[in-house]
């Protein structure tokens, strides 16, 4: 897919907050700007709020406090723009539809021209080209998380917000995506938040880590990855990447024992 | 499933039935109250132009009913939907609808509509919409909310989720209701044919039973059954054609919008206000003369302040005492035996090549329309109508509990075969649990039908209690107790109704906490 310079949107959130009915804070108020064109990793103990803070930005949880803009405009009036994709923790196809049938769906709900060609080219792309009639029940695990992200990816979004796309796929599986997918859209200067509470993943995937703190989510450190793509299975032995694998694990650390966070909040 | 595998089971159960049929009828020949399938054959073959008629008169009407309970049903449903707050009005108003004794709203249908076929139609309506109407509801909810999020993803609204996801996901519910409804609409214009008709299978029910001729009473009720099944049959093989996933046999409990504890207390006045005022306002609308149409405040009167309240009041005590007598045993009895044969099914599989199929095909007989023949085999007194109770109750339990037993979650059973624990242990640890909803489930669905059971008999043979006292009532033209009575039965029911769901919240929310979040 040819680059395209309009699609480059900012994602600000400004003393965002989150308190669930019941007086649950899931989020504590916080400010973060993930530029344009990046893919920005959260990472945090699981129940920390990251997924919340996910759904803020998406704008499918409404904010007790604080606002979320995405290039200037609110979530809502993105989403109406068709500029956002989310791909869930569970692949959440329909299963009453078959593959081509989930992918093409999301132009459709995108209020999209139907494009059989970029349909059945991303579905080839993520590696599932003898499977376009295929039924969801039919699929592996890994095989409907990579349908998840072709439907993810086919209303060619400005923001791609990912919610431990991985999280249920094994080992080799996740780490064949983590290489094949982030080509997809990182071209295309899609601005890409990815949740997850693996920090390989996060430091294969991302350009910058952000961790956050058990519940509710503070930022705890900021981590820049500024290392080269394509990023393959040679990392493991880069010492910059052992670096960052390290700092994000301190950082976790220090998150959990209740310290004050290191950086801006 | 193949074709061939989706109808052996109906065949075998049919198959099964009728040996049954045929060893009962030869076992009892002497007794002469069971005809076997040879001489129902012959007896219609007799008589074709008489059955043919009145079958013919019964299908339209069950088919116009079948057409409005279930367009009312969804028509519900999608204001239900399109406006979430008036959830509980509806399923509250639904359900009062639903526990008015059909034999009691017969009469009354009787008297305002008049001769024609109306009533039928009516109460055929009347016997559907619910067990429609609950399964679409909680069918148009049954959905990860991941799916719902994807649709809002893209900044579209509620008209998409009901397009794109929600019409889909309730499908298989939708046919659930509507497998159900094919057999209660015939009951219901078979029950409306009873009230005074002129044709159809009620009417001739009606005329063989007091001739006491047993051969004809067979062949209605093996003609009434022969047509549910099909209308079941058919619906279920249209189900398997549009729809790729297996209609849910149990069903949750419609979940009321959460609110307050006064949120909840005002829902209920509005509820009870909304009843009231329906019913006063269909009177004045119509133009019903207050004769036979009696208002709330006439009943209220009734029971308080008439000169003849304190007859009427004693009258349905102790009425209401004599139905409670029948009704409560064979309740108890048939949630028992469902569950009980549930649970012997599953420990012993092997015992459910023979009874399964038979279950299958019972479920979709209706009952009632058996009733003269139980009380011809079991007498008017108390067994013959504790047992119509019972097996009213019965099928839907088995079924419902033996679906409920395989919900166990296969982990669990895996790590108790790890500790090498029987099936019995299994049972009881696992299995049980897990099939608590679905027991409870059939439980509540189950109050109104044995209500309609118990008063059904009560009216056609025994002479005593509420359905007796609703008959004698309209007959009488003493429309005050009549209306009186009607207003007991269903508040009666609504209550039991309420109790049984109160209950199976509970059970849910310790073992299917997962049926009640939204």
């Amino acid at each position: 897919m040819p680059a395209d310079p309009r699609a480059r949107a900012e994602i600000t959130c400004t003393g965002l907050g989150k308190v669930f009915a019941g007086g649950i804070r899931a989020v504590a108020p916080l400010d973060l700007t993930l530029a344009a064109g990046h893919t920005t990793a959260l990472i945090g103990p699981s129940g920390c709020g990251k997924s919340t803070l996910l759904r803020l930005i998406a704008g499918l949880e409404e904010p007790t406090q604080g606002q979320v803009r995405l290039a200037g405009l609110t979530p809502a009036e993105q989403r109406r723009r068709a500029a956002i994709s989310i791909a869930f923790q569970d692949p959440s196809l329909l299963p009453w539809l078959t593959v081509r049938g989930n992918v093409a769906l999301a132009r459709k709900l995108a209020r999209q021209a139907p494009d059989p060609a970029l349909v059945d080219g991303l579905i080839g792309l993520v590696g599932l080209g003898g499977f376009a009639d295929t039924r969801p029940a039919a699929l592996s695990g890994g095989m409907r998380q990579r349908a998840a992200m072709a439907r993810a990816l086919v209303t060619e979004p400005e923001i791609l917000l990912l919610d431990e796309p991985f999280g249920a796929v094994d080992e080799l599986t996740r780490q064949q995506l983590a290489r094949d997918l982030p080509p997809l859209w990182q071209p295309r200067g899609t601005t890409a938040v990815l949740v997850t509470h693996s920090i390989h993943e996060a430091a294969m995937l991302a350009d910058r880590i952000i961790v956050l703190s058990p519940r509710p989510a503070r930022i705890v450190a900021d981590i820049a990855v500024p290392l080269e793509r394509p990023r393959g299975p040679a990392l493991a032995d880069d010492p910059a990447f052992r670096q960052i694998l390290a700092d994000a694990s301190a950082a976790l650390a220090l998150g959990d024992a209740g310290s004050p966070p290191l950086a801006a909040q | 499933m193949t074709r061939q595998a989706a109808f052996a089971p109906a065949l075998a159960g049919s198959a099964f039935l009728l040996a049954g049929w045929s060893l009962l009828a030869a076992a009892t020949a002497d007794s002469q109250l069971i005809a076997g399938p040879v001489e129902v054959i012959a007896w219609i073959a007799d008589n074709p132009g008489l059955i043919g008629r009145a079958l013919a008169v019964t299908l339209r009407n069950a088919a116009a009913g079948f057409a409005l309970g279930n367009l009312a049903a969804i028509l519900l449903a999608a204001v239900a939907l399109a406006w979430p707050r008036s959830l509980n009005l509806i399923s509250g108003l639904a359900l009062v609808v639903f526990c008015l004794p059909l034999i009691a709203t017969g009469p009354v249908l009787r008297v305002l509509m008049g001769p024609g076929e109306g009533p039928q139609i009516a109460l055929a309506a009347l016997a559907v919409y619910y067990t429609t109407l609950i399964p679409l509801l909680t069918g148009l909810r049954a959905m990860p909310a991941a799916w719902l999020d994807l649709v809002h993803s893209y900044g579209r609204g509620r008209l998409a989720e009901l397009v794109h996801v929600r019409a889909r996901a309730a499908l298989p519910y939708l046919f659930a209701g509507l497998q159900i409804a094919a057999p209660a609409a015939f009951l219901g214009a078979m029950v409306g044919e009873f009230t005074g008709a002129e044709r159809g299978m009620g009417v001739l029910t009606i005329r063989f039973m007091r001739a006491m001729d047993a051969t004809a009473l067979w062949a209605i009720a093996a003609l009434a059954a022969a047509v549910s099944m099909a209308a079941y049959a058919a619906i279920g093989a249209l189900a398997r054609h549009l729809s790729h996933d297996r209609p849910p046999v149990i069903l949750a409990p419609p979940r009321p919008v959460a609110g307050s504890r006064a949120g909840k207390a005002l829902d209920g006045a509005v509820l009870i206000l909304a009843v009231l005022a329906g019913w006063w306002g269909a009177m004045e609308l119509l133009g019903l003369d207050p004769f036979f149409a009696k208002r709330p405040w006439d009943v209220v009167a009734a029971l308080a302040w008439a000169p003849d309240a304190a007859a009427t009041r004693a009258a349905l005590i102790r009425a209401t005492g004599e139905t409670a007598l029948f009704l409560l045993p064979g309740y108890l009895a048939g949630l028992a035996l469902g569950a009980g044969l549930a649970t012997l099914l599953t420990l012993r599989p092997g015992l459910a090549l023979p009874i399964m199929p038979v279950a299958v095909a019972l479920r979709s007989i209706p009952i009632v329309t058996t009733a003269p023949l139980i009380v011809l085999f079991l007498g008017r007194g108390a067994t013959g109508t504790i047992t119509l109770v019972a097996v009213m109750v019965f099928f839907p339990t088995l079924v419902a509990c033996l679906h409920g037993l395989r919900q166990a979650p296969g982990q669990i059973l895996d790590l108790f075969r790890t500790y090498a624990a029987g099936s019995l242990r299994q049972m009881i640890h696992v299995r049980i649990p897990a099939m608590l909803p679905a027991l409870f489930a059939a439980a509540r669905m189950s109050v109104p039908a044995a209500i309609l059971a118990v008063t059904v008999v009560e009216w056609l043979t025994t002479g005593r209690g509420l359905g007796s006292l609703m008959a004698l009532s309209a007959s009488t033209s003493n429309y005050n107790l009549l209306w009186s009575a009607v207003v007991v039965v269903t508040v009666i029911s609504a209550l039991c109704h309420a109790a049984v769901a109160l209950l199976e919240r509970r059970v849910l929310r310790v073992y299917a906490p997962e049926q009640l979040r939204r």
